[in-house]
């Protein structure tokens, strides 16, 4: 419901496209869990890095879900962003990265926090909107104080905290 | 006694360099690495394992080419042509019309030995003068700006002597550069950690203008396809571990991760 809240101005206020990057749970079941509360998930791409892992889970009846093998991809994960975002006749975009708590099951912190850097240092040149989702007292240290340093906004379920 | 002797500071002036002219790549990403794009007139050894990325890359360096109106060419030996562009129609940066109206022509080069009478296993220098002759009077002949030899390894084990293959290639690449023809020769390799060779008989590096090398870094069981500027000269240039994305429309690089571009298991692939 966090995410459903974000999300749910980005598409309908402010009218962005976006790519939805989904570490901690499979493409599908998040567009039928925002499908079931009424959100339009036509404007959203998703990339999924959880269901190439499971044997057959990349089967899915969405056309708009890409897949990257794992969630020790970064690169390819930022690629393959960059590439959506190319093809997407947007000129407000958005890219969602659900969560880091989830990236940092498979990530060397020292790594995730470079990640991180790069990728908010990436779409911040391109005027592209980042929202990270994180459960503070869940993540490593150093990637929290790195989040801490680079982010703009605080968002506490819903309720800013910092702008 | 001129000013300086006298005490008189000078503020720092923008010195006028001299920069060469540059074949833009066109593929995203590595005209930055190259600080503009390879300079006109080289030829650029393209190094890689298998599935990394070579073939994309030359063909997608013809297309970028062939985009702005050059004629470009494509000497195919390790795969024939048919095969090669149904393999390359699945992206979307790549026309067929662009084939059909002759500004990409793609050669087999076993069709090229038949014409010349060179279907025999080994070449001699007679032989190695009738190809670089024969692909020299075919760039010349259509006019061509960019070229892509797929690949060279194949090329070279019909010749014997490394010094051959040394004149080979210095000859072809002086002669081709000469016409104006930028080059990437693609070259087979079995590894692309810091230990190996970039190339399979030693010498095609040294005789290259510019070395890219494309291999994969094993990540927990996953390889990241990753591209690397070794060389080029005329140009300063990033020589900084780059990853690459095949995508549908074309090769897409970002600098890889400082922390995750080491392989797992640097030994891999035999080395």
């Amino acid at each position: 419901m966090v995410t459903a809240s974000t999300l749910i101005p980005l598409l309908q206020m402010f009218e962005m496209k976006g790519v939805y990057i989904s570490a901690s749970r499979g493409a599908a079941e998040i567009i039928q869990a925002f499908e079931s509360v009424g959100i339009d998930v036509s404007q959203i791409q998703f990339i999924d890095l959880v269901s190439s892992g499971i044997l057959g889970g990349t089967n899915v009846p969405y056309s708009n879900v890409h897949f990257v093998d794992s969630p020790i991809m970064l690169e390819s994960i930022l690629l393959r962003t960059l590439y959506i975002l190319q093809t997407n006749q947007s000129e407000r975009n958005f890219v969602f990265v659900d969560s880091v708590n989830a990236l940092a099951i498979y990530n060397d912190d020292r790594m995730l926090a470079e990640y991180l850097h790069t990728f908010i240092n990436t779409f911040r040149q391109q005027e592209v909107l980042s929202v990270i989702l994180n459960v503070p007292d869940q993540t490593p240290p150093l990637v929290l104080s790195n989040l801490d340093l680079y982010c703009t906004d605080l968002v506490d379920r819903g309720q800013v905290v910092i702008h | 006694m001129n000013l300086r002797e006298l005490g008189v500071v000078f503020p720092m002036q923008p010195v006028a360099m001299y920069s060469r002219d540059r074949c833009v790549t066109g593929v995203h990403g590595l005209d930055e690495i190259l600080r503009g794009g390879i300079p006109y007139g080289s030829t650029v050894l393209a190094a890689g394992t298998c599935g990394s990325g070579k073939t994309t890359l030359g063909m997608e360096f013809l297309v970028r080419g062939a985009n702005a109106g050059e004629a470009c060419a494509h000497f195919t030996a390790t795969e024939p042509s048919v095969k090669l562009l149904e393999n390359i129609r699945q992206f979307a940066f790549f026309d067929m019309n662009m084939v059909d109206t002759g500004l990409i022509n793609v050669f087999d080069m076993d069709v090229l030995y038949s014409w010349l009478g060179l279907e025999k296993s080994t070449f001699d220098l007679e032989d190695v003068h009738s190809l670089i002759k024969s692909i020299v009077d075919i760039v010349n002949t259509i006019g061509v700006t960019r070229l892509v030899i797929d690949s060279v390894t194949t090329l070279c084990y019909k010749i014997k002597s490394e010094q051959l293959i040394r004149d080979f290639l210095f000859t072809l690449g002086k002669k081709l550069a000469t016409l104006g023809c930028t080059t990437i020769l693609i070259a087979e390799i079995t590894s692309a950690t810091e230990n190996a060779h970039w190339s399979s008989f030693g010498v095609e590096e040294a005789i290259c203008d510019g070395i890219i090398v494309l291999g994969d870094v094993e990540r927990m069981g996953h390889l990241l396809r990753f591209l690397q500027v070794v060389k080029m000269r005329g140009t300063p240039h990033s020589r900084a571990k780059h990853a690459i994305e095949l995508t549908p429309l074309g090769v897409m690089l970002t600098p890889m991760l400082k922390w995750g571009a080491i392989s797992d298991n640097v030994n891999r692939w035999g080395s």
